[in-house]
């Protein structure tokens, strides 16, 4: 159900005047709900977007689930293998070469489909876009960009939220380069602003990496300086840049926070015959304001520095996320993130 | 490059070609005795992908050249992967 809060979300399929000539492969076996909602999804996503799509799966697996007859806009890619949730990323895209997540991004590599969306395990899905699609020229290691919902504002991007864990200054400065790049195309801002996650707002906070990687980013036009971890969600910074180990503690952390406040709060209306009365008014409310941070929502996380489109869905990902996430990467698409990540990159010097 | 029998200072030149471009780094920086990681920040994922261009690259040289993944964890320097390369050449040509 959209409603006035997921109005206030990123524009989906914004540039959608490219959409229609746009096929997204899509992992169908990649999620905890695959194949069901995934195919689900990727059938909605034809219908609402206009899109075409290459499921790519396990055929007797995915065909019992689609229609008969099958949309021309809708392709399978039948494969034998499938990287699980709890296999070792690098080892897994190198042994799995028939995986349905290292299929879809060689169909991008083959120019076969424009874009990749998988909602399975997130660190073969980004070893996979980066082994088959190579690195954006300029680019030491890629990025993840997640969008993170600001209550009554537009979003926030947070980069990198897990890409890669050990970084350098250098690699941070370009977190930041293609995080500005990223925040311009997604959430429409000419000049966003950029923020430098550390332990104070002061320039010689934080430890020698941020003390550094501060340094390099006062360079970079929209640098806002430090921001700490109560600026997440807060309408005073647009990109938050960080390495992939701290972002994705930081992004966990949010999502234990905000389920931790909401089971309090909805635990309220349980304790009273009176609680429970106002909970009749109230809580419908509540769950339509919560739909701010519902992640199906947010369209998935963006890896940057690919050269080629690569959205990762959360891997509880319904049908809607699909939906939202085929948006989000016909939108990349139709901008040619990519390229204006090299070109980002590359002016930077 | 010219096809023969690969040495070690050949084996050494093409990975320090292939890591550069990957790291995004100078080539000088990349010495036999510098570590992957600690040295030039070179993650597992870098180092994947420069087994695979070396993989293919090295594959149309000597047919199945192909790094053992359990042996990856073992080469910490750059003259370790160099030497491994050297190795499974020799063993390959001798096959």
């Amino acid at each position: 159900m959209e409603t006035t809060a997921s109005a206030k979300r990123p524009a989906l399929c914004a540039m959608s005047g490219q959409v229609d000539s746009c096929t997204v492969a899509i992992d169908a076996m990649g999620g905890d709900r695959a194949p069901g909602e995934i195919v689900a999804g990727a059938l909605r996503a034809v219908d609402e977007l206009g899109v075409r799509v290459t499921l790519v799966g396990r055929e007797e697996e995915v065909t019992p689930l689609l229609p008969d007859p099958l949309p021309s806009a809708v392709s399978l890619l039948d494969v034998r293998d499938v990287i699980a949730m709890d296999d070792e990323p690098a080892s897994a895209v190198r042994k799995k070469k028939d995986s349905s997540v290292v299929r879809s991004a060689q169909l991008v590599k083959d120019g076969a489909a424009d874009a990749m969306v998988s909602a399975g395990n997130t660190g073969a899905a980004m070893a996979s876009a980066l082994l088959r699609m190579g690195r954006v020229k300029g680019v030491a290691r890629p990025a993840i960009a997640v969008v993170l919902p600001v209550p009554g504002h537009h979003p926030q991007i947070l980069c990198d939220a897990g890409a890669t864990t050990d970084v350098t200054p250098e690699w941070l400065l370009q977190n930041a380069q293609m995080g500005r790049e990223y925040a311009r195309v997604r959430l429409g801002i000419d000049e966003p602003r950029i923020g430098l996650l550390s332990i104070g707002e002061e320039p010689g906070k934080g430890d020698e990496l941020r003390k550094q990687a501060y340094e390099l980013l006062s360079d970079v036009s929209g640098f806002i300086g430090n921001v700490e971890g109560r600026d997440f969600m807060h309408p005073e910074v647009d990109v938050i840049v960080t390495d992939g180990f701290t972002g994705n503690v930081a992004l966990k952390t949010l999502e234990g926070a905000l389920r931790a406040l909401a089971n309090v709060v909805f635990g309220l209306f349980e304790t009273t015959d009176e609680m429970k009365k106002a909970g009749e008014v109230v809580i419908p409310k509540l769950l339509e304001a919560a739909e701010t941070f519902d992640p199906d929502l947010t369209g998935g996380a963006v890896l940057l520095g690919v050269d080629g489109v690569c959205v990762i869905s959360h891997g509880a990902s319904s049908a809607l996320a699909i939906v939202k996430a085929v948006g989000v990467a016909a939108d990349c698409v139709a901008a040619d993130v990519p390229s204006r990540v090299r070109e980002a990159v590359a002016s930077a010097g | 490059m010219e096809r023969g029998q690969l040495g070690p200072d050949d084996v050494l030149a093409l990975i320090r070609e292939h890591l550069a471009d990957i790291l995004e780094i100078d080539e000088s920086r990349i010495v036999r005795d510098a570590s992957f990681a600690d040295d030039l920040s070179a993650d597992s994922l870098a180092l994947i992908e420069l087994v695979e261009v070396l993989e293919q690259e090295l594959g149309e040289r000597t047919v199945g050249f192909s790094f053992d993944d359990e042996d990856l964890a073992d080469l910490e320097t750059v003259g370790d992967a160099v030497d491994y390369v050297v190795a499974r050449l020799n063993a390959g040509a001798d096959s």
